[in-house]
């Protein structure tokens, strides 16, 4: 399947804004992008995977948008074919809501994925089945998300801090 | 039996083990051998590089992102420099290409080398892990002479790729091709193909089935050896990859059939490398003369990529499987706005940790990343009743009193006290 028939196949179910992009490499290479809203995510990730059951679920890529949140999942589709289907759903939430369907009984590999998301942006996956911490250690202090950019985000007294970068208020003496 | 009693035995291995790479930590609960659940902690080693790459340039996050690992230090800079290629539009000269593809097939070259020889000794073999690591000193000189560090060797430049390949590095990478093809290789096939030890530990080991690659997303040698044929370099044209005939290596071109086992895992390595000396020799064939970057000086790449809009995404296939690297432009800036990585051995963990659920403890060594637990050390073992659900904590005294009293079962003239041999881990008495 082509980037093209995806896209429309995509399109004529969903309402989406989406592109196809082309890099410059020698052997040109399509990407398609889509952008979708957080109600009809979960029903898009659904019907991509009955598009083709063996997709293969790569990264997502949270991120701080300012005033919301945005994350982006990599897929791979058609991998047996030469050129395969590079696709890139993108969705979006709001920071004093920031809730996003998790996709554990679709793709079972992306709750790694959002238990990194969870700790590190603190988007709550809806109905993560295993929501605890994966990289943070179990101390560090709760309502803080290392990579935010607003205050919820690392503290300049917390990085000069070192040695217990996340006790506030310094170490012990 | 109505009063049975269910054990759940948690065997912590890691975060810091004698024979893991990296600290990583996996709790594997056993119900007598047979695995229950495997359960990974991550992040003993977090340095926080997004956090860190949220204040670099263009150009020194190239330096940060060869640093994520060091096996693979080539593949996370070149993935890093073709998502900003593909973010900003930059054409990459063809020689560079050539001059990547020689770069990233002598790193796989060694990285499999490692690994071949890290299975070896975790299967008991130290031979094999010798003669394969002194081997691997051989492309690791080669790397050393290109690009002047045994590891971390900065090839990449956003555009291209900073130094060239010249007719004496040519020389010594066919002269390395040649003593790898007629010394290393037989003797390498002879032993991971054709002994009947290595095949008898190796075989339906730590199987994988095909299913859980695909539905946990496992990659590389991991997938391939489950037979899911994909391979980045096939299916995303990378480069000039197509050009030369690259092709996903299952392990049923060698022995026939695919079980997913380590033993496939390990066939799909040395087939690899063959592949890749033979992609080495076609790229010096086809190598083209001219430039190998787009931009003279550095900073005009930051003077083009601060007018750069946009997101890109850049893909490899690393000794290891996948690297995806996903970089957004921040328009006015010489700072990315975002940069996020995604590493192999991330899927791969948890595609093997629920593939181990259901086999043996001692499949466990060389499943996880061919280590071998050293359960002597373990410094405790939680037992939990399942009736009543009270925890007791075993120390390793208790567990030698154990052991005693079955053997006292055995042979009731038995008479030893339960010592502790040797200083033991101090922080058993911590819980």
């Amino acid at each position: 399947m082509t980037p093209e028939e995806f896209l429309e196949r995509i399109k004529e179910k969903f309402e989406v804004d989406a592109r196809i992009s082309e890099n410059k490499m020698p052997h040109p290479r399509k990407r398609v992008w889509i952008n979708v809203d957080r109600a009809k995510f979960k029903e898009l990730m659904k019907f991509i995977k009955e598009t083709d059951p063996k997709a293969q679920f790569s990264i997502i890529i949270g991120e701080d948008r300012g005033d919301y949140l945005s994350a982006e999942y990599h897929l791979e589709l058609f991998y047996e074919q030469e050129p395969s289907l590079s696709v890139i759903v993108a969705t979006a939430c709001p920071k004093d809501d920031p809730k996003i369907p998790s996709l554990g009984d679709v793709f079972p590999s992306s709750v790694s994925y959002e238990r990194e998301n969870k700790e590190f942006l603190g988007i709550e996956f809806e109905g993560i089945p295993d929501p605890r911490r994966l990289f943070l250690p179990d101390d560090f202090p709760e309502g803080i998300y290392p990579l935010r950019r607003d205050d919820k985000g690392i503290k300049p007294e917390m990085v000069k801090n070192a040695g217990h970068p996340y006790r506030l208020g310094g170490a012990k003496k | 039996m109505n009063n049975r009693i269910e054990y759940w035995v948690k065997i912590p291995i890691g975060p810091i083990h004698p024979a893991l790479e990296e600290p990583e930590k996996f709790i594997i609960t056993l119900d007598g051998e047979r695995i229950i659940n495997v359960d990974v902690k991550l992040g003993y080693n977090l340095r926080g590089l997004e956090w860190i790459a949220m204040r670099r340039n263009y150009i020194q996050l190239m330096y940060l992102a060869e640093r994520i690992c060091g096996i693979c230090s080539f593949s996370h800079n070149h993935t890093y420099t073709r998502a900003v290629e593909e973010m900003a539009g930059i054409e990459v000269p063809e020689r560079a290409e050539y001059i990547r593809v020689i770069v990233g097939e002598l790193e796989r070259i060694h990285s499999h080398l490692l690994n071949l020889g890290v299975v070896g000794h975790a299967i008991g073999y130290d031979t094999v892990l010798h003669m394969s690591w002194l081997a691997r000193e051989k492309v690791m000189d080669i790397l050393e002479a290109i690009g002047g560090n045994r590891v971390n060797y900065a090839m990449n430049t956003i555009g291209g790729v900073r130094r060239d390949i010249e007719e004496k590095h040519k020389r010594a990478i066919l002269d390395m091709i040649a003593y790898y093809k007629n010394e290393i290789m037989p003797k390498i096939e002879e032993i991971f193909l054709y002994d009947p030890t290595v095949e008898a530990r190796l075989r339906d080991a730590g199987v994988i089935p095909k299913r859980i690659a695909i539905e946990y997303s496992a990659q590389g040698p991991t997938a391939r050896g489950s037979g899911v044929k994909k391979d980045v370099r096939y299916n995303e044209k990378l480069g000039v990859y197509p050009d030369l005939g690259v092709k996903p290596i299952t392990p049923k071109e060698f022995t026939g059939v695919i079980k997913g086992d380590v033993f496939d895992r390990m066939v799909v390595r040395v087939g690899e490398l063959w592949q890749s000396m033979e992609l080495i020799e076609r790229a010096f064939d086809q190598m083209p003369e001219g430039k190998i970057k787009a931009f003279a000086k550095d900073n005009l790449i930051l003077l083009k990529l601060k007018k750069a809009d946009g997101e890109g995404i850049g893909r490899y296939e690393a000794p290891r499987g996948e690297v995806i690297h996903y970089v957004r432009a921040n328009p006015g800036k010489d700072i990315p706005s975002k940069w996020k990585a995604r590493e192999p051995t991330f899927p791969n963990l948890f595609a093997v940790a629920r593939a181990l659920v259901g086999e043996q403890l001692a499949d466990v060594p060389v499943a996880i990343a061919s280590i071998d637990p050293c359960l002597s050390c373990t410094d405790r073992v939680a037992v939990i009743d399942a009736r009543t659900g009270k925890r007791k904590i075993l120390m390793e005294k208790d567990l030698l009193r154990a052991s005693i009293e079955k053997t006292r079962e055995i042979n009731p003239k038995v008479s030893v006290k339960p010592e502790v041999v040797g200083i033991g881990c101090p922080r058993g008495d911590l819980l």
